[in-house]
């Protein structure tokens, strides 16, 4: 089961991810994305929004595939900032790494 | 796909150490200015940021990544932390070509010629001439490229500069926005191509551009090179998704992972073939990756160089 963790997004915002509420999920971004890969990047930012802490750690290593080319950012109806959303992900992954 | 912590703590390690992400010494990887008379002293400094001269070192290190994704070598690699010596270091030097680092200076040594040839003032120390530190940034390693850009725009402002000329879109990027905004150090940076005034009718030439992602997008500067290229009659014959919406060439991921970053170029070469001409590249690592399909590619510079 996942365990859903609401101070997520609050975490997150010392890494620069403070967009993410703005997604609505229309899968533009992953659409668009050159990786063609399982709804990436959306997929990761409803992880943030429903809080999914664990399950983004446990699917951490794909936020890699990520080119950071900007071009769902580009293309976000909503402003959602989705390309440096994934750099703010990774941010967090290292920092937790780091830690570790 | 490579474990992206060993391949972030590797660059991050070679960058602390010598302030590159392959491990060599700075006096092994840019020697384009030792036979190139160069002004030492003046007003804007030309700043490389070492990504042109790293396209060999980048070309025989995703060689050997390549070949062991996925294998029982990359496997012990994440649980041992061993890191072959091929991917780093001296004997990475040692097994680059020196015909690919001279094709490499030889990119350098065109934009030079171009700028001289546009009586563009400026000055080269090869002291001052550091990488920028963006690969950090762009694998989220955020502490580690802070320290380092603060390393090099220290240095800089310690020499005293203030206006700085670039050449690939990675350095721009880092440095006009990246370096205020994180370290809150400004300088007046301009790329070679917005300083060119050169008109020719040689020209004649049809071409495809590659928008990289840094100066298409996140610069918005695709009007420059299409412009410097109308002067000299070379025409461009524009693919679906250029400039502001560019597609990237898959280059950024080759260190993770060699098979996706191929994917992804596939992908992108079908389109800019379509148009039927050669294609420019205009960053170092799109270039790099681009030869790679085997397609018809070239420089920008190679290119002006070459029509004046
Ligand atoms: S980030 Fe933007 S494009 Fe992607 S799903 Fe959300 S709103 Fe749509
Ligand atoms: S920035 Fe990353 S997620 Fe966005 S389109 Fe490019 S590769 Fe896909």
């Amino acid at each position: 089961m996942t365990l859903v963790n609401p101070e997520f997004a609050e975490e997150l915002e010392r890494f620069g991810v403070n967009t993410a509420l703005d997604c609505f999920n229309c899968g533009t971004c992953a659409a668009i994305c050159p990786l063609i890969y399982e709804h990436f990047p959306r997929k990761m930012i409803r992880y943030i929004q429903v809080g999914a802490r664990d399950r983004l750690l446990e699917n951490d290593k794909e936020l890699w595939r990520c080119l950071h080319c900007g071009l769902c950012t580009y293309t976000c109806p909503r402003e959602a900032d989705p390309g440096e959303l994934i750099l703010g992900l990774k941010r967090f992954i290292v920092s937790n790494w780091r830690r570790s | 796909m490579y474990n992206p912590k060993i391949i972030i703590d590797l660059i991050a390690d070679n960058i602390r150490k010598t302030r590159n992400p392959f491990g060599i010494p700075k006096s092994m990887i840019n020697n384009w200015w030792t036979e190139t008379p160069v002004r030492p002293e003046g007003d804007t400094l030309l700043f490389t940021g070492l990504m042109y001269q790293f396209t060999p070192y980048i070309e025989k290190t995703t060689h050997y990544l390549e070949r062991y994704e996925d294998t029982k070598l990359a496997d012990y690699m994440q649980y041992s932390k061993y890191i072959p010596k091929f991917i780093a270091g001296t004997v990475l030097a040692l097994m680059t070509p020196g015909k690919e680092k001279k094709k490499a200076d030889t990119i350098v040594r065109n934009i030079v010629n171009i700028l001289a040839k546009s009586n563009v003032e400026f000055y080269y120390k090869p002291e001052l001439d550091d990488y920028s530190g963006i690969l950090l940034y762009d694998l989220g390693d955020q502490e580690g490229f802070v320290r380092h850009a603060e390393f090099v725009a220290a240095k800089l402002k310690r020499a005293g500069v203030r206006k700085i000329i670039t050449v690939d879109p990675h350095t721009t990027y880092a440095l006009k926005v990246l370096y205020p905004k994180y370290i809150g150090e400004s300088f007046e940076v301009k790329t070679y191509f917005e300083l060119i005034s050169l008109r020719s009718k040689n020209g004649g030439a049809r071409v495809t551009l590659h928008d990289p992602c840094f100066y298409g997008r996140y610069l918005e500067m695709s009007d420059v090179p299409r412009k410097v290229l109308a002067n000299l009659e070379i025409e461009c014959v524009e693919v679906i998704n250029s400039e502001q919406a560019t597609n990237c060439c898959g280059g950024p991921a080759e260190s993770v992972s060699p098979k996706l970053s191929k994917e992804v170029l596939d992908r992108r070469v079908e389109e800019l073939q379509s148009a039927g001409q050669p294609i420019i590249a205009m960053c170092p690592i799109c270039l790099g990756n681009l030869k790679k399909s085997g397609t018809d590619v070239e420089d920008l510079s190679s290119l002006i160089a070459r029509s004046i």
